[in-house]
């Protein structure tokens, strides 16, 4: 403040001093080192555009608007400078400011005035919502709060009435950005009751059954019946057409529209499903058809109790011929809902069939209802979860061949066998019911239970006694009103699941700015960087001994955990947050355009850049090859997608690419280059700016506010290059655009889900179709795709593989934002300007084993920063 | 009638409630019949993300008064012409982000106003409403969300408390309903017990929070404070439900029924809208705010596109599905603004003349921050309604169309967020 009262005062003489001295060095007398080193800078050269174009209304004397740039410091190291320049920014970005009325800045001077301005005012909003190294107190995010859970009850639950903490801008591990409410509050008890509900497991084993269904008993009834319906109402409808005028009425129709109606219903689905029913193999089982209504498949209903049990699923199934391709091979199963609105499908894996007819296959699934309500669980061929998907193709089919589209797959039976259960009772239920002591009262015991159960949820740290006993009150004030002991039990176990004690990862100080953390925190704060969820019993042994304290032990519980399945969670949430993969889930893709990018492909591609992330950590791979490889490691619906042969089943494995495969390396991953599309079409601007942002580490400024939109562009049909010529346009477009369009046209070969293609298709409008028939032109344009571009430094490259090296090449900037984001997740908060040294540091270690990610991991975990509060 | 035994209950069993109903007695000294109950004033906040197609939804800036044409995006308001007001001009000086639109509406707060903070947020206009209006009623306010916030930007509703933290609201009318309607079959003297049951479980976490507070530093304890805050807000609510127990939920005349599970877009709106309405009609809350879906919305009326997508229209498909998401708006504050002049009040007046409803967003459109569509209707500011306005100055605060509507609906605060003084023209 002081600092900013006396910068005030001589700024007066600035104008004078700016000749002699530039500011900040002359300032930098008055400020601290850490001051100095990092906050937004203008460079003195921009005075010239305010001195040309602003001063004549702003400067010191005229002020007009009360706004004075003559004093405006260069130097963004106060919240009310750096509102003055947001506030320049923003007028000369909405062309506000010069007004119209007054000479204009020139559009070169312009763009690279924006350009220094909008990157300066990022680096100056970082610098000033700088935390100076303070974590601040994290509550669990709503994905540690489900594995904690888990971990301690055993329970799977899904925490979707709480908030998904993923929204605010960092990443979810971000203690700052981590609020609580009310509303929350009661949710976590309302969770915790549900999920007691379940881990107490009184009684007998339930007993594991084998039902098997045959499929001809089950479909072909339903669709006979649903034929024969159809055909009723037709021939009632042919009766009245031959009734020579009597009234519809006295055919059971109100009027002639819904007759007309009824025959359109069975002209569309008769002739399909007599056909299913004409099917030689639908007497031996089912033919998986997809009609108007729905794909078919088998839907199994398990039975509601023992909900938490685990059941095999296994059904024999063939592909029906030998012309059937590849992407029709596959079926996917899952949950669908039989509640209040049924039908909803939620797909959870798939499977390729490689049975024949001859020789069916049986295939075998593991499935756990878990924590959710009313559903059944479904098998069906892959497709487009999509209602409206199935009809259309439905309709397009029948356009072709009065008939819906040819089943791909048979299934001769289904059966289940379950529950399962590995323990009974299960594990949380023994850890929870401790051994009574002999003639011990209940209530007694019930107050041990509580004890243990709160010390294990506050992750071994002693409760109060305080709050013991409160629970102990609760307990005995819920028998008093009449509950069972059983009930007032979970009552006040509930609560310990809603208390801070076991919400928030506190690491109290007592009036100390930094201290080491104890060894039980150390194990709390890895467990929730590597598995986000609690420490293990292995780990807290090892933080009890005090050998956690060495850094051999630390690397080696790191090691371990990396390891274990845990770790997933870590890799995915992790990957997903850095490389802002919500992007994914943004858009619908077109169905009619691309009609393979279905949800089990998308989420396979998905689970490809997490695989790909995984197994380079684990193998200790240099980082360079996330960006170039000659590896991939896909499924086999991936190997499918991507038009590589000889890979089988579902586990993701290593495949060496075949010569000339536009793949390995994030650039040219069917995830990547969808989160670069918008549903339609690629966005070569996503794509570059995506680049920018997660391979390069020059992330560009956000999306401006208040730019004109370029409305000359309206409605027209661009290839990516002309949009780019547009973009150079305006100085305010260009200041960001001229950086971020090149790097996107590089991907241009990659459709809107990631297939490769040489030129890229435009539909025109009617009008011009119309016109196009006329002349007997194609109703298409097609335009090449020109994939040659510039790197923000100059350099060029003439296609997607040339691309692809340039950026391998920065291997080194790639690491460096990794690092960064690293930093960021572990220590949950936002990476800052004191963290620079220990980035700088890592980057230094990891350079001898190029990078590998694993060494960054490492490197985070032992640092000191790490080990401090 | 409803008021006087809510007021006699009230006077009795509280002294702090005691200062409104001097406030509407005084008030009542004005009204036609003096022993006729005055009705409450009321306000509804109603907000869209992503903003609207500034091409059709604005009216013509040359044409202002009373004598202006309703562009297409408004037409189908026509029939209440007479009974609304476009205001134009107003924006948020602090807003910089071009996909929130929610997140400063009714707050006009500096996101980066506090050092070492990378968000920052103060108490919205609806909450300062709240404290005030909501003394006399079940439930002090009344926050709605569509399940999926696009294109409003951070938060939890449009709400925001006086610590300026995120305000929970409900997702769905099925939620809403229960709220407001549900019965308690439960006897009296076990509800009471479970009430207290309530306040020891409060009371149990308390004492962890206490304990784990010890040491903590500055910042995790202000971060904790979060935990103590929505505890005491969950006394103060107890309190209040302890209060209202034996006062059975009221129904409204036209009887509502549960609303079908699953509604989306369209007819999720106005379904809330709706119960909105009944819990106007009960009384049993008097300042709404409700942050509404607008991906549900479009794909109900048939578009297949995201709504972020059609937020950055050029004219074609995307601006056609822009400019239908316009009118259906339309017609649902159409269709709430119908319900509001048919609900009588108790002195004869309507709903209409006793409520503030302010529609808008934070956005313009497209990635557009200045002149914030702004569309004001119901009489409970007192506002001169059937005019287009267009504030001389460009960038009028937002905030200060807040401070007219609170002041007029009788909250007499000095200013709101960055608000430099009152917009008279409203009044004028």
């Amino acid at each position: 403040m002081l600092l900013f009262v006396m910068y005030r005062n001589f700024a007066m003489w600035s104008q004078l001093l700016r000749f002699c001295l530039f500011s900040n060095f002359f300032l930098s007398g008055f400020v601290s080192a850490k001051d100095q080193v990092h906050h937004g800078q203008m460079p003195e050269a921009h005075f010239a555009v305010l001195e040309k174009y602003c001063l004549d209304c702003h400067d010191a004397s005229t002020e007009k608007g009360g706004v004075n740039l003559e004093d405006l410091s260069f130097k963004m190291d106060h919240i009310a400078s750096a509102e003055l320049w947001q506030k320049v920014l923003n007028v000369t970005n909405s062309g506000e400011m010069p007004p119209e009325d007054k000479k204009q800045i020139t559009d070169a001077e312009k763009t690279d005035f924006l350009a220094d301005l909008s990157n300066q005012l990022v680096v100056a909003r970082k610098a000033l919502s700088d935390t100076g190294g303070v974590i601040t107190m994290r509550r669990l995010n709503r994905r540690e709060y489900e594995n904690t859970i888990e971990s301690l009850l055993g329970v799977k639950i899904k925490a979707e009435d709480l908030p998904d903490d993923s929204n605010s801008g960092g990443f979810d591990t971000t203690g700052s950005a981590l609020f609580f409410s009310s509303d929350q509050f009661e949710q976590y008890l309302k969770i915790a009751e549900r999920a007691l509900d379940k881990a107490i497991t009184f009684g007998p084993r339930p007993e594991t059954i084998v039902k098997r269904i045959e499929l001809e008993t089950y479909a072909e009834p339903r669709i006979r019946k649903m034929a024969d319906a159809h055909l009723k109402v037709f021939e009632r409808a042919e009766a009245w057409r031959n009734s020579g005028g009597k009234l519809p009425t006295e055919f059971g129709f109100i009027d002639e529209d819904r007759i007309d109606f009824e025959v359109s219903q069975y002209e569309r689905n008769y002739p399909t499903f007599l056909a299913y029913l004409n099917h030689p193999d639908s007497k031996t089982g089912m033919p998986l058809y997809n009609f108007f209504r729905g794909c078919t498949g088998p839907v199994v209903t398990l039975p509601s109790k023992h909900e938490t049990g685990n059941y095999k699923i296994r059904a024999r199934i063939a592909v029906l011929n030998d012309s059937v391709p590849e992407h029709r091979k596959y079926i996917e199963y899952g949950s669908i809902t039989t509640g209040s609105k049924p039908g909803v499908i939620n797909v959870e894996g798939f499977r390729k069939i490689r049975g024949t007819m001859e020789d069916p296959e049986v295939i075998e699934l593991d499935y756990s209802p878990g924590d959710s309500g009313n559903f059944s669980f479904m098998i069906r061929e892959k497709h487009i979860n999509q209602a409206e998907a199935t009809k259309r193709f439905f309709i397009q089919s029948l356009a072709k061949t009065n008939l819906g589209p040819p089943p791909s797959l048979w299934v001769d039976w289904v059966e289940w066998e379950g529950p399962f259960y590995e323990d009974w009772p299960s594990q949380a239920h023994k850890q929870l019911f401790v051994r009574k002591q002999k003639k011990q009262e209940l209530a007694d015991y019930h107050q041990r239970v509580i004890e243990n159960f709160a010390k294990r949820a506050f992750r071994t740290k002693e409760p109060a006694p305080a709050f013991l006993e409160k629970l102990n009150k609760v307990y005995h004030d819920e028998i008093n009103y009449g509950k069972k002991p059983i009930e007032a039990l979970k009552k006040a176990l509930s609560i310990i699941l809603a208390s801070p004690g076991f919400l928030y990862l506190n690491e109290p100080v007592f009036q100390k700015d930094h201290r080491k953390l104890s060894d039980r925190e150390l194990a709390v704060r890895l467990s929730y960087f590597l598995w986000s969820g609690p420490p293990d019993a292995e780990l807290l042994k090892s933080a009890k001994s005090g050998d956690l304290k060495n850094d051999s032990e630390l690397q080696k519980q790191t090691a371990r955990m990396l390891r274990d399945e845990r770790a997933d969670e870590f890799i995915a949430a992790f990957t997903h947050q850095w490389l802002h993969m919500e992007r994914l889930d943004f858009f619908q893709f077109n169905y009619l355009k691309y009609p393979q990018f279905d949800e089990s492909t998308k989420e396979s591609a998905r689970r490809e850049v997490y695989e790909t992330i995984k197994a380079s950590i684990l193998e200790g791979r240099p980082i360079r090859e996330l960006l170039k490889s000659d590896h991939l490691v896909i499924n086999n619906l991936l190997a499918d997608y991507y038009g590589i042969e000889g890979v089988e089943g579902e586990a993701y494995r290593r495949v060496k690419v075949p010569p000339g495969l536009p793949r390995g390396g994030l650039p040219g991953m069917a995830a990547v280059m969808a989160m670069g599309s918008d549903g339609e079409r690629s966005s070569p601007v996503e794509r570059g700016a995506w680049i920018l942002r997660s391979l390069l580490n020059d992330a560009p400024p956000p999306a401006p506010a208040n730019v004109p939109q370029l409305s000359r562009l309206d409605g027209k049909q661009l290839s990516a290059r002309e949009m780019q010529k547009a973009h150079q346009e305006e100085p305010q477009c260009a200041q960001c655009h001229r950086k971020i369009d090149p790097l996107g046209f590089g991907l241009e070969n990659f459709d809107a889900v990631g297939l490769w293609r040489t030129a890229e298709v435009f539909q025109l409008s009617k009008a011009e179709q119309r016109k196009a028939k006329q002349s007997g032109k194609p109703t298409n344009l097609k335009i090449p795709i020109d994939a040659s571009g510039t790197m923000p430094d100059g350099s060029e490259f003439s296609d997607f593989f040339e691309l692809r090296d340039r950026i391998a090449e920065r291997d080194e900037a790639f690491a460096r934002g990794f690092v960064e984001n690293l930093i960021e997740y572990a220590l949950g908060r936002p990476f800052g300007f004191s963290d620079y040294d220990l980035a700088d540091h890592l980057m230094e270690q990891a350079r001898a084993k190029d990078y590998a990610m694993s060494e960054f991991i490492f490197g985070v975990v032992l640092s000191k920063r790490f080990k401090l509060k | 009638m409803k008021h006087s035994t809510r007021r006699s209950f009230l006077g009795s069993s509280s002294t702090i409630l005691a200062l409104p109903f001097l406030e509407s007695l005084g008030f009542s000294r004005f009204s036609k019949a003096a022993d006729l109950p005055v009705p409450a004033k009321r306000m509804v906040f109603l907000s869209v993300g992503w903003g609207v197609t500034r091409e059709t939804w604005f009216p013509d800036k040359k044409q202002t008064g009373t004598d202006y044409d309703l562009p297409k995006g408004l037409a189908p308001l026509s029939k209440y012409k007479e009974d609304i007001t476009v205001i134009q001009n107003l924006q948020h000086r602090f807003s910089n982000e071009a996909h929130w639109g929610s997140t400063f509406w009714l707050t006009g707060a500096n996101r980066y106003g506090v050092p070492g903070q990378s968000f920052h947020n103060t108490v919205s206009a609806d909450q300062v409403a709240a404290e005030h209006l909501g003394r006399e009623t079940r439930f002090t306010s009344i926050q709605l969300n569509g399940k999926k916030a696009e294109g409003h930007g951070p938060g939890l509703s449009l709400a925001w408390n006086q610590q300026g933290k995120p305000v929970p609201g409900l997702d769905t009318p099925v939620e809403l309903y229960h709220r407001l309607f549900s019965d308690e079959t439960t006897p009296m003297e076990q509800r009471q017990a479970m009430l207290k049951q309530k306040r020891s479980v409060l009371d149990t976490v308390l004492e962890d929070a206490r304990s784990v507070q010890k040491g903590l530093t500055s910042t995790d304890k202000d971060k904790l404070n979060e935990y103590f805050q929505s505890i005491r807000e969950i006394e103060v609510r107890l309190a209040k439900e302890e209060e209202w127990l034996e006062v059975p939920k009221r129904l409204p005349q036209t009887p509502v029924k549960e609303p079908a599970a699953g509604l989306k877009g369209y007819e999720e709106i106005k379904m809330m809208y709706d119960l909105m309405i009944a819990a106007m009609q009960v009384d049993s809350s008097r300042v709404f705010t409700y942050r509404m879906p607008t991906d549900s919305l479009i794909s109900s009326l048939g578009a297949t596109i995201s709504s972020h997508n059609m937020s950055h229209y050029t004219s074609g498909e995307r601006q056609e599905v822009s400019e239908m998401r316009d009118q259906s708006h339309a017609k649902l504050l159409a269709h709430f603004i119908g319900k509001l002049k048919s609900s009588r009040e108790a002195d004869g007046s309507s709903l209409y003349d006793n409520t503030a409803v302010t529609f808008g967003s934070n956005i313009n459109s497209i990635h557009h921050l200045n002149n914030c569509p702004t569309l004001l209707t119901g009489g409970g500011a007192g506002i001169r309604h059937g005019r287009h306005l267009v504030m001389d100055d460009p960038k009028t605060p937002l905030c200060n169309l807040w401070l007219s509507l609170l002041n007029g609906s009788g909250i007499n605060v000095e200013s709101h967020g960055d608000s430099t003084g009152k917009i008279d023209q409203l009044f004028a």
